[in-house]
């Protein structure tokens, strides 16, 4: 292929890259909520005491992929002329992110879930 | 790199590469299921972890459980779904049905006669 548009007329690696950064967000609010403590003191609350050093681990692995994603989005990003062509094959890069980027996102929501769930059945 | 080797691998697989608008469309599909699953782990938080429920404890745990299995089949779902959808593209091929909506509309459909049997008959 040859053409290099100047401008992606429906901007539809912006939106990507918007649509990306939606879902990081997403993913850090949801840890937060997660390490929050619980609304009431109640009976509740007391079983699902955790030592405070050890929610900090899920928020610092987290914070540390989403930043890993966003600096891989990013350089990816500068690479193709911020979304306007890849150099390998002239049209605006698609996907914006690597297929391993995508395993890896997918792989620490499950792994979230699995551990909302451990930490209710085991606590 | 694992990039060049998945590109490869789907190099051997045939056809040619999509338009980038579809490949960016799959890609943001992909990305809308999980935030999918992850409001469905935000639920599962709220219900386990957050708010101060009186339900039984087998409605809650059905209830949370329930949502995180849901989250957890997503997940692993979504990066299949894409897998085969650049695949049927590349080659042309209508696009694979997909299960997963339909799970997932069973799945919150259960969830919620749970939460109301959580809160009339605790």
């Amino acid at each position: 292929m040859s053409r290099r548009p100047a401008r992606d007329p429906g901007l539809q690696a912006e939106r990507t890259l918007l649509s990306w950064q939606r879902t990081l967000i997403v993913l850090i609010v949801v840890v937060l909520l997660y390490m929050r403590d619980p609304f009431s003191d109640g009976a509740a609350a007391a079983d699902a005491a955790v030592d405070p050093l050890h929610r900090l681990v899920p928020a610092l692995g987290t914070a540390a992929l989403a930043g890993m994603l966003m600096a891989h989005l990013r350089r990816r990003w500068r690479g193709t002329d911020h979304g306007r062509h890849d150099d390998a094959t002239g049209s605006p890069p698609a996907p914006v992110a690597r297929p391993w980027a995508m395993v890896l996102l997918s792989a620490s929501v499950a792994v979230l879930g699995i551990a909302v769930a451990a930490t209710a059945v085991l606590g | 790199m694992p990039s060049s080797a998945s590109d490869q691998d789907r190099e051997t697989g045939g056809g040619s590469e999509p338009d980038y608008r579809f490949t960016l469309a799959n890609e943001r599909t992909f990305l809308a299921w999980i935030r999918t699953a992850l409001a469905l782990v935000a639920g599962a938080v709220a219900v386990l972890h957050l708010v101060p429920l009186d339900w039984g404890d087998g409605s809650r745990l059905t209830v949370g459980l329930a949502l995180t299995a849901l989250a957890v089949i997503i997940t692993v779902y979504a990066p299949l779904r894409w897998i085969r959808v650049q695949r049927a593209m590349r080659r042309g091929r209508p696009l694979p049905m997909s299960a997963l909506p339909l799970i997932t509309t069973v799945g919150v459909t259960l969830v919620c006669v749970a939460v109301l049997v959580g809160n009339y008959w605790p």
